[in-house]
């Protein structure tokens, strides 16, 4: 066994995280610090290691100038609805799965999960006509469902699991009590599941949130546009490339996603069903 | 009054039979005890009397009316499970009132039943509490306050002490045995103690692989089991059991020695014979006599138990002695019992009955 306690292990040890945490901050680190940065600085030919003289325009211009406020609201609305929804099926689903037993449950969850294995790319081929046909194509609604593809298996598979461990008893208990199916799973099962179910909830947001391929195909209207494509579209394409504003409008984007796991955090922490059995 | 009757019940998952041919009637306020080894069955029984799982065939009734079809929540039974299976997002108060909510119950009554149930069980102080909050004792009685609160016809709990320490055990004992007094309602339990079996049943039903074994009062299994399993489970420390291995002059030859048996037995029919270690004795000439070593000894303070060796047997017979009693091991010594104390078992392990019930006393 590793000995953790010995000077050497300790140095080792904390030397690797540091390389790890270097190699996933640094891009995050470089991104705020090039926000920071006056356009004469951030063109320089040797890059500044950190912002010699740190601004807040291009923020400022990302904010008023641009249609950034446009497109995160366009994302928040698309992204909160896709993740209610998928949150919303995975928890019913889930259930299902977990705690009834019927005829062809697990050839329906190994078929919904293997739904995960397609490239989301070649999925969107097929949705792609399929949305044509159902005048899906532009509309948010269209967006929403197409992030189902994405969120749900997973969610469900997540959800599925930790139903899984909630104790039949506890169930039965409520059954004896005189509950009905949906009232059990309303009044004893539901609020006992909170933290999944935001889990979830953010695992799905997080998807819709980030994803570029989708809504930069789906939507075409700039009113609709959601923040990904957005951005690509107003900082980086043909005629400019405005770094410091991409990057600056970047990690405004981030926020909502950054704030919500560390929301979640505390959710994972506390123990659900304690007290519950023994 | 209520009354339990069960008949020709069974229990099978696809080709597996977990209940065979289940016959039983629980009289109204009888405390029965459902005992039996682990996987016998005990736990399948007690859930379809609740409803939880179907009967697959066969008829239970409650009060003359069958209720195989009946929702467990109509069938004025409460469960205490052995889990707990406490709601963790409610409160103490919640918990014990929630069966009378989806009842539709009025508010007061809920309170004042809850607080009544609460003072049963002295768990006043803790209705706010959640039961993260609560000792494993605690949570327990909080379980069957969850019970008492619905006013029930019968009572059910699976093994309800056995996820406590063994002194918190034994003071929830005499608190069942409080709770029966107080309610004298009808209640059922399921152990695999048989300690506990015997200190709180009016009745035992002793089970075995998915069959009743034999139903009886506590006593009646001690004195009289109608077979080997009964005989070697019921009684505390173990039954001793030996072959028989030759007969002659109404004397049956055991290793070590002879046991005279009643002249209306039929000699021929016993193969193995049984005598519960507190009814022999050492160095004292009794009736029957058995001649070994004594291996070890174990004195436990209020009991010597000794551990006699005899040639021909697999396992040292066990004798208990009062607590005083010093022996020397390896010694030879004399085991004496009375003939009344002898079980007598035939090749199907049934016990050979004298015409008058006066086994040991
Ligand atoms: N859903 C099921 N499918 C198949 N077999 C089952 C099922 N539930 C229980 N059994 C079997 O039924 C038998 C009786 O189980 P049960 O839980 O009633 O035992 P028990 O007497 O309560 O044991 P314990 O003292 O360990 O609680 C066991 O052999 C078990 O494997
Ligand atoms: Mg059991």
């Amino acid at each position: 066994m590793l000995d953790l306690s010995t000077t050497t292990a300790k140095v080792v040890f904390i030397g690797i995280a540091l390389l790890i945490g270097f190699f996933l901050f640094f891009p995050v680190y470089w991104t705020l610090a090039s926000s920071l940065k006056a356009d004469a600085e951030l063109y320089q030919i040797t890059p500044t290691p950190w912002p010699k003289a740190p601004t807040l325009d291009h923020y400022r211009t990302a904010l008023t100038e641009g249609q950034l406020p446009k497109l995160l609201g366009n994302s928040l609305l698309v992204s909160i609805s896709s993740a209610t929804f998928n949150a919303t099926l995975a928890t019913y689903a889930g259930y299902s799965f977990a705690k009834y037993r019927y005829f062809g449950r697990k050839p329906v969850m190994m078929f919904m999960l293997s739904a995960q294995m397609f490239p989301f790319g070649l999925l969107l081929i097929t949705i792609y006509p399929m949305f044509v046909e159902w005048n899906l194509l532009d509309t948010r609604l269209g967006l929403i469902l197409s992030y189902i593809v994405f969120a749900l298996p997973v969610a469900t598979y997540m959800i599925y699991s930790y139903f899984s461990q909630v104790p039949n008893e506890l169930i039965e208990a409520a059954r004896a009590d005189g509950a009905s199916d949906l009232r059990i799973f309303h009044t004893i099962v539901l609020p006992i599941s909170i933290p999944p179910i935001v889990t979830v909830f953010l695992y799905s947001f997080m998807w819709s949130w980030n994803d570029l391929l989708y809504s930069l195909t789906l939507i075409v209207s700039d009113e609709k546009r959601t923040v990904a494509p957005g951005l690509l579209l107003t900082y980086l394409n043909e005629t400019n490339a405005d770094w410091g504003g991409a990057m600056a409008a970047s990690l405004m984007a981030a926020t909502p996603v950054v704030l919500g796991f560390m929301f979640l955090q505390r959710f994972f922490i506390q123990g659900v069903t304690a007290g519950a059995v023994k | 009054m209520t009354e339990l009757s069960i008949q020709g019940l069974y229990k099978r998952y696809g080709a597996v039979e977990v209940l065979t041919d289940i016959n039983l009637n629980v009289r109204s306020g009888e405390f029965t005890v459902f005992v039996g080894p682990s996987g016998c069955g005990k736990s399948t029984l007690l859930r379809m009397v609740c409803g939880l799982d179907e009967v697959s065939a066969g008829t239970l009734a409650i009060d003359g009316e069958i209720v195989n079809d009946v929702p467990p929540s109509k069938r004025g039974i409460a469960m205490v499970f052995q889990t707990y299976a406490l709601y963790p997002h409610m409160t103490v108060a919640e918990n014990m009132g929630y069966a009378l909510k989806l009842a539709g119950e009025d508010k007061g009554l809920i309170a004042e039943r809850v607080r009544r149930a609460a003072e049963i069980l002295k768990i006043e102080s803790y209705l706010d509490r959640k039961p993260r909050q609560l000792s494993g004792g605690q949570r327990q009685r909080v379980a069957i306050g969850r019970a008492i609160v619905r006013e029930p016809k019968i009572f059910l709990f699976d093994e309800p002490l056995s996820n406590l320490d063994a002194a918190l055990r034994v003071d929830m004992r005499m608190e069942f045995a409080r709770l029966k007094e107080r309610l004298g309602t009808t209640m059922i339990y399921v152990t695999h103690d048989q300690v506990e079996a015997m200190t709180l049943a009016d009745k035992i039903v002793v089970m075995s692989e998915g069959r009743i074994e034999q139903v009886g009062s506590p006593l009646d299994l001690y004195r009289a089991p109608e077979n080997r399993f009964v005989a070697g489970f019921i009684g505390s420390p173990k039954m001793n059991f030996m072959p028989v291995t030759g007969q002659g002059d109404g004397r049956l030859q055991v290793p070590g020695g002879t046991i005279d048996i009643p002249a209306e037995i039929d000699a021929s029919r016993v193969v193995e014979v049984g005598i519960r270690p507190e009814h022999m004795q050492i160095g004292l000439a009794d009736e029957n006599t058995l001649r070994g070593n004594v291996m070890t000894a174990e004195h436990l303070g209020s009991d010597t138990f000794a551990y006699v060796e005899i040639e021909g047997l697999e396992r040292p017979v066990m004798v208990r002695l009062d607590g005083e009693h010093t022996i020397q091991t390896g010694d030879p010594v004399d085991v004496g019992f009375a003939t009344r104390s002898v079980h007598l078992f035939d090749s199907d392990g049934l016990a050979l009955r004298r015409q008058k019930v006066s086994n040991a006393a």
